[in-house]
């Protein structure tokens, strides 16, 4: 395969004020990869991710989308047009679900553009036409099936806010899913899951690659998703890129291992506890 | 406040609270009772009417009713059931049978409503008392938690019931200008009722289901009056090529207010709403050559019934409703006619906001405006437009109050700006929100309840506005989210078919 990356960001840059949160950072992710970005805390990560998916407006740089659907440059798009149209989806640090709303309207919220254009932009589904009721049914098929891979199938009904933290969390990914993105973003999604869950994370994560064969760019603290799931590792510390590589390069490189444990004993800096 | 306990507090503790509520009822009270201003010719004799002996038995009555409410707190079912029921049948026989007694005068108040409002509590301690006695057990689920589960079970049963319901009110509805008691006085209270019940169900739209809270609503409706009226007068267009001209007019307003405040929410958003509200009505005061200021608009032609003028004596070869019907069935002319009429399109007008409110929750664009009042940022990343969702909103709600707008003007035949202050928009919303935001049937009981219930009791005159602001208060306290506050999913997994 010699066609153009998935993804490509290249000098990306973002300032707030006199803080470079994102300072210069290049990488590319593939279609059918989980690529981490991994850092310590403040190392502009949830920065990046607010960039690409139109949340903030970079200072500089380029960010280009490219897959069957077009090529999109992701600086110069509106957020929503950025989900809508370069089919990229999202997740949030702290779960952003619609929580007064049911498991399964939740989902089909999450298919909205294609319903809207099923319903005539209302009026066909106003007089009640068959051409909407079809969607529907065929969204309502897509939410199931999203609902049997994260195993709330028997929770469709119920507010999504009263579901336990480790199901808001897979309910999160399962509703970017249903809206067929090509380039999924996580945002520490394993962040307060037990051990179980965390594994039932891995599986999903795994599947939604393997067998959706779409881009995966994790955040994600918990190194043992990390290393077990990831094919590709960027590493930034404060705002820039330190690393890149297979997980296995990664955790050997010792800008890393400074980055996270502190600077080792004898070097120039003096040993930061 | 929530973490108490139906464990037992320590005796001098109520004795302190009873004392301290006693204390501040009578701080409160000892200037604004207690001391009143004679006007007119008492006020020569003496400027000053004291009134401390009201001022005690208010303090009194609070260090009671507290005492009442912490010994239930406590555990003392018993003893709060005999006392509550001791002191309201007490009060009660006072006030009945002894108006003059100087006992009676000397230990409660010269009017009569405060003494009944003390029977009341009484009463209703007491029977509280009596309940949780024979149902112990659930006195031990206490609190803000079990009240709200409580209430939203209701909400969900009274939805429950209006599934099936909700035509019989729409036919008892229909059947009222039929009935025997139906006159005028009762058709013009329904009319107004009904009225509003449009407008809240416009309004929810927009507060309801997209989470925008819209201090300026009545400038719709004002649109859509004016829009109607100026139609009528100046092109002399009939009311229903203009009812539908009215509320776009009026959902082009709804678009013009809702650009400036796309970036808006809560309370910024509210401010700029309530501003939007007292420009269109300063528009209307000040634009005197367009809209006749103050003096407003006169003569605005009322509806007829598909052409039939609704007038006693039709000039010559012409028909009027009465002589047309006539020809069928004879009757005889009735200014009432007109009023019934009018009653029924209002009642279509509301049924059309309500079945499509029903209907476009459930489509796409309905779903979208409850996701927004959820989460906006959640909604983006979803690819949902957040500026077109909002405006449609706007619009639409806006839309829905042009149509009542125009009804209003020709209900009237005069419209000015008086009719569009800011009280208007206070009380409408108040009907979504003391209804329960999003709840069709709660708008309908908040409407009755506040516009229905205080014309009713007029007799009441200055106590009025206080049961309106007291009820408003409890909502507040007891029940937040309005009195019928309970969602349904607008589409369940389990009746889609497929596996269960």
């Amino acid at each position: 395969m010699t066609a153009a990356p998935l993804l490509t960001v290249e000098h990306l840059t973002m300032r707030f004020g006199g803080l470079v949160a994102v300072d210069d950072v290049s990488f590319t992710a593939e279609t059918g990869n989980i690529t981490a970005i991994i850092g310590p805390n403040g190392a502009g990560k949830t920065t990046l991710f607010n960039c690409l998916t139109g949340f903030y407006a970079p200072t500089s740089g380029r960010m280009r989308l490219a897959h069957q659907g077009g090529e999109f440059l992701l600086e110069r798009m509106e957020g929503f047009r950025i989900a809508a149209a370069a089919k990229v989806a999202r997740t949030f640090q702290n779960i952003r679900l619609f929580r007064g709303m049911s498991v399964l309207e939740n989902l089909i919220v999450a298919q909205h553009n294609e319903l809207m254009r099923a319903s005539g932009y209302t009026l066909a589904g106003l007089f009640g036409l068959g051409i909407y009721r079809h969607a529907e049914a065929r969204a309502v098929e897509r939410a199931r099936y999203w609902l049997d891979r994260v195993g709330l199938t028997a929770r469709a009904d119920i507010d999504a806010g009263s579901l336990p933290y480790g199901d808001q969390r897979r309910l999160e990914i399962a509703r970017a899913m249903c809206t067929e993105p090509q380039l999924l973003c996580l945002d520490e999604p394993a962040a307060g899951l037990n051990a179980r869950e965390t594994g039932d994370l891995n599986a999903l994560l795994t599947f939604i690659r393997d067998t959706h064969h779409i881009g995966v760019l994790l955040i994600e603290h918990d190194m043992g998703v990390v290393m077990s799931i990831s094919d590709r590792i960027v590493v930034l510390d404060y705002g820039r890129k330190i690393a890149e590589g297979v997980p296995a390069e990664v955790r050997g490189n010792p800008d890393v291992i400074r980055a996270y444990l502190g600077e080792e004993q004898g070097s120039e800096m003096g040993g930061a506890a | 406040m929530a973490a108490r306990s139906s464990a037992s507090v320590p005796a001098n503790d109520i004795l302190r609270q009873s004392a301290l509520a006693g204390l501040l009822v009578f701080g409160l009270a000892v200037a604004l009772v207690g001391v009143r201003i004679q006007d007119g010719s008492a006020a020569a004799l003496a400027p000053l009417h004291f009134r401390f002996d009201d001022v005690l038995t208010a303090a009194a009555a609070a260090a009671l009713g507290r005492f009442g409410v912490l010994l239930l707190r406590a555990g003392l079912h018993a003893p709060v059931a005999a006392g509550g029921a001791a002191v309201a049948l007490a009060v009660a026989l006072a006030q009945w049978f002894a108006p003059a007694h100087p006992l009676r005068l000397a230990l409660l108040f010269d009017v009569a409503m405060p003494n009944w409002l003390i029977v009341a509590f009484a009463a209703f301690l007491a029977l509280c008392a009596a309940w949780r006695l024979r149902h112990a057990p659930v006195a031990v689920m206490q609190g803000a938690d079990a009240r709200e589960s409580v209430m939203d079970h209701l909400g969900a049963q009274v939805q429950r019931i209006a599934r099936f319901a909700g035509p019989l009110i729409l036919l008892l509805a229909i059947a009222l200008p039929l009935m025997p008691f139906a006159d005028r006085r009762l058709i013009d209270i329904a009319i107004l009722v009904v009225t509003y019940i449009m407008l809240g169900w416009g309004l929810n739209i927009v507060v309801g289901l997209a989470g925008l809270l819209d201090l300026g609503y009545v400038a719709f409706y004002a649109v859509g009056a004016y829009s109607y009226a100026l139609l009528a007068q100046n092109f002399g267009l009939n009311f229903w090529i203009c009812l539908p001209f009215a509320g776009i007019m009026a959902a082009f307003a709804g678009v013009l207010l809702g650009f400036p405040v796309l970036r808006l929410r809560g309370d910024y958003l509210a401010i700029v709403t309530l501003g939007f509200g007292e420009m269109i009505r300063i528009i209307l005061l000040n634009w005197y050559q367009f809209t006749g200021g103050p003096n407003g608009l006169t003569g605005i032609p009322r509806p007829s019934f598909f052409g039939l003028p609704f007038t006693a004596s039709p000039p010559e070869g012409t028909h009027s409703f009465h002589t047309f019907v006539s020809l069928i069935w004879p009757i005889e002319f009735s200014p009432n006619h007109r009023v019934v009429f009018l009653y029924y399109v209002i009642l279509a007008l509301a049924m059309i906001t309500n079945l499509f409110t029903l209907r476009i929750r459930r489509l796409p664009i309905g779903r979208a405006w409850e996701a927004l009042r959820e989460d906006e940022i959640a909604c983006r990343s979803l690819g949902i437009n957040p500026t077109n969702t909002k405006l449609t909103a706007f619009a639409i709600g806006a839309g829905f109050g042009g149509f009542a707008g125009a009804f209003f003007a020709t209900r009237q035949g005069f419209v000015s700006p008086e009719s569009f202050s800011f009280i208007e928009s206070a009380v409408i919303l108040a009907i979504v929100v003391l209804g329960g935001m999003g709840s069709q049937i709660g708008v309908v009981l908040a409407a009755v309840l506040l516009i229905g219930l205080p014309e009713f009791f007029r007799d009441l005159h200055q106590y009025r506005m206080i049961a309106f602001g007291a009820a408003m208060v409890g909502i507040m306290l007891w029940r937040p989210a309005g009195l019928l506050a309970h969602r349904e999913p607008t589409l369940r997994l389990s009746t889609q078919g497929g596996p269960p």
